[in-house]
């Protein structure tokens, strides 16, 4: 299977008439007749766009995990669908730090419960403190 | 250092008490929601039913939403789960409840050709083994995938939508040879007065081209040469004076007189005597008008 928005030159998004422009501008007979097919009928392009969609993900797939050069990876969906590799961070290592960056926070946090506690009670004081100042002021100048 | 939640999958990982088997999960799920023709229910009880073994510990309802999202990244992550911990004789396991799950009862759907494929890449089976596997399981061969991009493709798989078209092309077709038609018979009603009227100025043509001819056998047979000059230029009355003595043009006096003597020898009209009235007047008419040539070329030549 080919990509034919890519070989056409338009974005996947564009809409029937310049769809058809596209097609009409192709100077390569044959695969005017396949994309006049495809794109001619709004069933026949429904459905190829759902191929397409689910190639385009798998290509994806295989550029992150390196399979681009696969046995079972071959000709046309190869030429159209093989993308760069956009990134390369392997997303099983990812979660291992992410992990291991929740537990240190998580340690750091259990160990120093008092001192958490005593900011707590310092805050709240402070805060209890302020507003009775405020409210006895407000009194006194009545 | 991300900053990111933890996604929906990567907590159901972190929960589950075999990874391994919940990557099989997710891959297997993203197997089913690319098949066809399959209702919600029914993946979901093939995804129980296939899952029976499995040590993950967790619901299967959101495992299946996370497939049918189609979510790349937790994809992407059970399949470097799956990759990172399978062995060999592991991967041939999976790749055979793979096939199982894509294909069973059914046909394999366009996506999951791929996604097979993928799988095997993934678990590092060659297609040598993944054909036999394939024929095993279904009693099929595994075939090359079809290429809806192709006009091909749509004539197998939409016939009838060939067939409208078959059917407004013939009648695009007889519409046009009707008006062809048409036009063609106006054409004939033009192109018969045009004849008529052709007809009548070929016919004075040829009268005059006949008595252009009578003329031009009187000049003899002697001058085969002059042709040329009297076919590409109207010649000027020398040459004319010249072709009618059967000469080129700039032939000298000399020549002139000599080709007079003969011409004059052969024309006579006292040569015919002894023949018929008319001849004796053809000759007569020749004659004299080789005489008025070779007395103009006299005239001019001194």
């Amino acid at each position: 299977m080919r990509d034919l928005y890519q070989r056409l030159g338009v974005s996947p998004q564009a809409n029937d008439e310049e769809l058809k422009q596209a097609v009409a501008r192709c100077p390569n007979s044959a695969l005017r007749q396949d994309a006049e097919a495809v794109f001619g009928v709004a069933t026949h392009r429904e459905s190829y766009h759902q191929s397409l969609e689910a190639l385009n993900d798998i290509g994806q797939l295989r550029a992150r995990l390196g399979l681009t050069h696969g046995a079972h990876w071959q000709g046309d969906v190869a030429n159209d669908f093989s993308r760069p590799p956009d990134q390369a961070v392997s997303r099983h290592d990812e979660l291992v730090d992410r992990v291991s960056h929740a537990v240190t926070l998580y340690n750091r946090l259990r160990g120093r419960r008092g001192l958490w506690l005593l900011i707590a009670a310092f805050g709240i004081g402070t805060g209890i403190g302020i507003v009775v100042g405020f409210a006895l002021s407000r009194t006194f100048a009545a | 250092m991300s900053i990111a939640r933890f996604s929906p999958f990567e907590l159901l990982l972190l929960k589950s008490r075999s990874q391994v088997d919940t990557a099989k999960l997710l891959l297997l799920a993203w197997v089913l929601a690319h098949r066809q023709q399959v209702s919600e229910g029914q993946r979901r009880r093939r995804l129980a039913q296939v899952s029976v073994h499995f040590r993950h510990g967790h619901e299967l309802a959101p495992v299946m939403h996370i497939a049918q999202q189609r979510d790349l990244q937790a994809i992407q992550l059970a399949a470097e789960v799956l990759r990172r911990e399978c062995s060999k004789e592991h991967g041939l396991g999976v790749m055979h409840q793979a096939i199982v799950v894509a294909t069973d009862t059914g046909e394999l759907s366009l996506a999951n050709h791929y996604i097979l494929r993928f799988l095997a890449d993934l678990l590092g089976i060659s297609p040598g083994t993944l054909n036999t596997l394939f024929q095993e399981l279904t009693g099929r061969a595994l075939t090359t995938p079809e290429d809806p991009s192709r006009d091909a493709y749509w004539r197998v798989h939409d016939a009838d939508y060939y067939a409208e078209q078959a059917r407004e092309a013939e009648a695009a077709r007889q519409r046009a040879q009707e008006a062809q038609e048409k036009a063609e018979a106006s054409q004939r009603q033009r192109e018969e007065a045009e004849r008529a009227r052709a007809q009548a100025e070929r016919e004075k043509a040829h009268h005059r081209q006949q008595r252009e001819r009578s003329r031009h056998q009187e000049r003899g047979s002697h001058r085969q040469n002059s042709q040329q000059g009297t076919s590409s230029t109207p010649p000027d009355r020398t040459t004319r004076a010249l072709a009618v003595l059967g000469l080129m043009p700039g032939a000298s006096k000399l020549e002139v007189r000599k080709a007079y003597r003969r011409m004059a020898q052969l024309h006579h009209p006292d040569r015919f005597y002894t023949e018929s009235e008319h001849r004796i007047a053809l000759a007569s008419a020749r004659f004299q008008r080789i005489k008025s040539a070779y007395d103009y070329l006299m005239h001019t030549y001194q």
